[in-house]
């Protein structure tokens, strides 16, 4: 007996050991079979986005040609940021085009969901319409507008004419050209605003707006007081979402006028096309993409709190 | 578990930094040992070769390459163009300098050789060229000169050209205007683009890109070398705001702002086609423009560009084959003994001239390629051959031109819109220049 006495606890360590090894296997087999499916995924997420971030954060803290050996700056290139005024007359380009770009596109694009909630024949085929714009790549609507917009050749200015309104120099008039430029990103995105409203429109319970109608409420009042509510989480989200869309206009302002005439035009993102790409300064050019992306992500940061504090659940 | 993996994951990224870091830092050191030292001819090699060139191009150069091939049984070949634009190659040269990945032998423009040449990778070539094989007096002067960065020979010019003054005939008849001639003034050129200018049917006299670009800066340099200014002095600091400078930009503001014959191009891409269309009556363009005018059919003619005081001085922007150093004598001398075919005389001729160029060395002239190339792209070629001799001073093969260039390309749009006068424009372009500049 002396041995199984002696064996008995050998035994028992033995099973825990085995069952914690054993448990140990499972958890990992688990996790294994986890990564398995996540794996790929974090590897696209970590190679095409992390990566180029962290090395951008990097590059952002030196001076560098993209050849020569970079020199480290530390925070020098933010510091140049604060007291760069070009970098300010872009921050001003790009909020007066946002101040002008997201309401139109979320007023026109509720109006044209609207339209198109409308009982007509050819509903589709009108839909489709709107929608095409968007599909087509903004760098060819920028190309195409382009010419449209040419105050020498263009044919605005030819319909100007027709109507008897003096000819304009649109595009190359420092003072117009962020709202043409506006006017041509409206063209391109109001088919996504429309048909998101579109959706949401055909969600509201048609009783609500029975009751409101069998309770006196005129046509307006009804959609003042039931529809816009009731719209609430997608206006918000399609205000982020367009505020992002034109804080990273870029190909439009790349087609149409590169950033001109007198630098009128030159938004953020513009600004760190060229100095990373047409003078080289890759490390001033991730250091303010990196400031560009701090604001955007305070922007959407706040969104999110803002519509889960009012409840309007757009996230 | 979560913790192990949220560690690996810590570790992987810090890895990822600490090699990142590594690679933006690194750049070897130039140990003044030939990279072709000990180059022995008959050793199997293969080396890699960027074209920069795309469909019609790429395909003359991968014949050629195949010629080379057949000739050197023990040398491959692989070619590509490297990237999908020309302008794309030198991001793809530096993703190649930092991940080791680069080639042998690279096309370049001309605006990059001093990048290139600090990246620390290029051959000297001071060596190669001195040998009587490779004919290196026979390439125009100032494309050996862009070629030659700080001391160093980096690259062999692969392609030559320069500005020329270009009109339409039709035009200048229908306004009963003499054709230009090569002993022009800036003001014949003044007056002609004022009397061709008719605004009733959109027609300009003539056309300056305003985008800002490269393309707005060195149209200027002509004028202000034949005025007698410099664009550096010879410490490295900006010149060009001299009264040389304002004289010359001053002239261009005339032109634009008090005689509005001048179509201001807000890209650079719109004032060659409305020159093809009959818009415009005079361009500044050079021979790779032949190859669409002969396509348009347009009734054109070249002449030297106006001067003043008798100087018709013009600008050079050559293109380079970029020989990269690989630490391997025998891919070094292989890729030179190549580079010294494809641009030989017999060779170039089959590149350049087939393909619309203009000659690389001045001993084509009479060859029977040249005689059919000046006959193919009539009139323009043959003038702008001639005109090679009038490309006297090179553009600064500096660090920073780059940058100095954006800035006086920006001046020039203000000063042509209207919004600053010429010589407090240029100043202020100087001043944001000197950093860079002064950066080395």
């Amino acid at each position: 007996m002396v041995p199984s006495t002696l064996e008995a606890p050998r035994t028992r360590t033995g099973s825990a050991r085995s069952l914690r090894t054993h448990r140990w296997r499972r958890t990992a087999g688990r996790a294994a079979t986890g990564w398995a499916f996540a794996g790929p995924g974090t590897l696209l997420v970590v190679g095409l986005s992390i990566f180029p971030a962290v090395w951008a954060f990097l590059i952002s803290r030196t001076r560098w040609n993209g050849i020569a050996p970079a020199r480290d700056l530390g925070w020098g290139n933010y510091q140049r940021m604060v007291e760069d005024p070009e970098l300010w007359e872009s921050v001003r380009h790009t909020l007066l085009l946002t101040a002008l770009f997201v309401p139109s596109s979320i007023a026109f694009g509720l109006v044209v969901a609207i339209a198109l909630s409308q009982p007509i024949r050819l509903i589709r085929f009108y839909r489709t319409c709107i929608f095409v714009p968007f599909v087509a790549s903004a760098a060819a609507t920028g190309i195409l507008a382009g010419y449209v917009f040419n105050p020498q050749f263009g044919s605005a200015n030819e319909l100007l004419r027709r109507l008897g309104l003096p000819a304009q120099q649109f595009l190359e008039d420092p003072r117009q050209v962020l709202v043409v430029i506006c006017l041509i990103a409206l063209w391109g995105q109001v088919g996504f605003v429309a048909v998101i409203y579109l959706a949401a429109l055909q969600d509201i319970p048609k009783d609500l707006v029975e009751a409101a109608t069998v309770d006196g409420a005129s046509r307006w009042q009804v959609f003042w007081h039931v529809t816009v509510p009731a719209l609430r989480p997608v206006t918000v989200f399609t205000g982020v979402w367009q505020t992002i869309t034109v804080l990273q206009l870029f190909d439009l302002v790349f087609t149409t006028t590169r950033g001109g005439p007198l630098n009128a035009s030159q938004t953020v993102v513009y600004y760190v096309y060229e100095l990373a790409f047409q003078t080289q300064r890759y490390g001033y050019g991730s250091a303010v993409a990196y400031g560009l992306f701090a604001f955007t992500m305070l922007l959407t940061v706040a969104m999110i709190l803002y519509s889960r504090r009012a409840k309007v659940e757009a996230f | 578990m979560r913790h192990d993996v949220r560690r690996a994951f810590a570790a992987g990224i810090s890895a990822l930094v600490l090699a990142l870091a590594g690679c933006t830092s690194g750049a070897p050191e130039d140990d003044g040992k030939d990279a072709a030292e000990g180059y022995d001819p008959n050793a199997k090699v293969t080396l890699t070769w960027w074209t920069g060139q795309s469909a019609e191009a790429q395909n003359i150069l991968e014949g050629l390459a195949k010629e080379y091939q057949a000739l050197h049984p023990n040398v491959t070949l692989n070619v590509s163009s490297g990237a999908a634009t020309t302008d794309e190659l030198l991001t793809k040269l530096s993703a190649g300098f930092t991940s080791g990945t680069y080639p042998d032998i690279s096309y370049a423009y001309g605006s990059w050789a001093t990048e290139l040449g600090q990246s620390g990778r290029t051959q000297d070539l001071k060596a190669f060229v001195a040998e009587p094989a490779t004919a290196w007096e026979e390439i125009p002067p100032a494309a050996r000169a862009t070629a030659t960065v700080e001391g160093r020979v980096i690259g062999v010019p692969a392609l030559v050209d320069n500005l020329g003054l270009i009109y339409n005939k039709k035009l200048f008849d229908a306004a009963g205007l003499p054709h230009p001639t090569d002993d022009w003034s800036w003001d014949d050129f003044r007056a002609a683009a004022k009397k061709l200018t008719d605004p009733s049917k959109n027609i300009y006299g003539t056309a300056y890109s305003v985008s800002g670009s490269e393309d707005t800066t060195w149209h200027l340099w002509p004028l202000l070398w034949q005025k007698g200014g410099r664009i550096l002095d010879p410490g490295g600091a900006p010149a060009f705001n001299s009264d040389a400078g304002v004289a010359a930009l001053e002239y261009l503001r005339q032109l634009a702002v008090v005689d509005k014959s001048m179509y201001l191009d807000q890209t650079d891409e719109k004032y060659a086609p409305l020159f093809y269309s009959g818009n415009v009556g005079m361009i500044i363009s050079g021979p790779w423009v032949l190859y669409d005018l002969k396509e348009q059919k347009v009734d054109y003619g070249v002449s030297f560009l106006p001067g003043f005081d008798g100087n018709h001085e013009t600008v050079s922007g050559p293109d380079l084959w970029v020989l990269l150093d690989h630490e391997d004598p025998n891919r070094a001398g292989a890729a030179r003994d190549f580079v010294r075919w494809l641009t030989s005389k017999e060779i170039d001729a089959k590149w350049n001239l087939t393909f619309g160029n203009l000659p690389l060395r001045s001993s084509e002239q009479g060859t029977p390629e040249f005689a059919a190339y000046v006959k193919e792209y009539a009139p323009g070629a043959q003038k702008f051959f001639d005109n090679l001799a009038n490309a006297k001073q090179p553009r600064p093969t500096v660090t920073g031109y780059v940058e100095m260039s954006r800035y006086v390309g920006e001046a020039i749009s203000k000063v042509l819109q209207g919004a600053a006068e010429p010589k407090a424009a240029l100043d202020d372009a100087a001043q944001r220049a000197k950093p860079a500049l002064e950066d080395r």
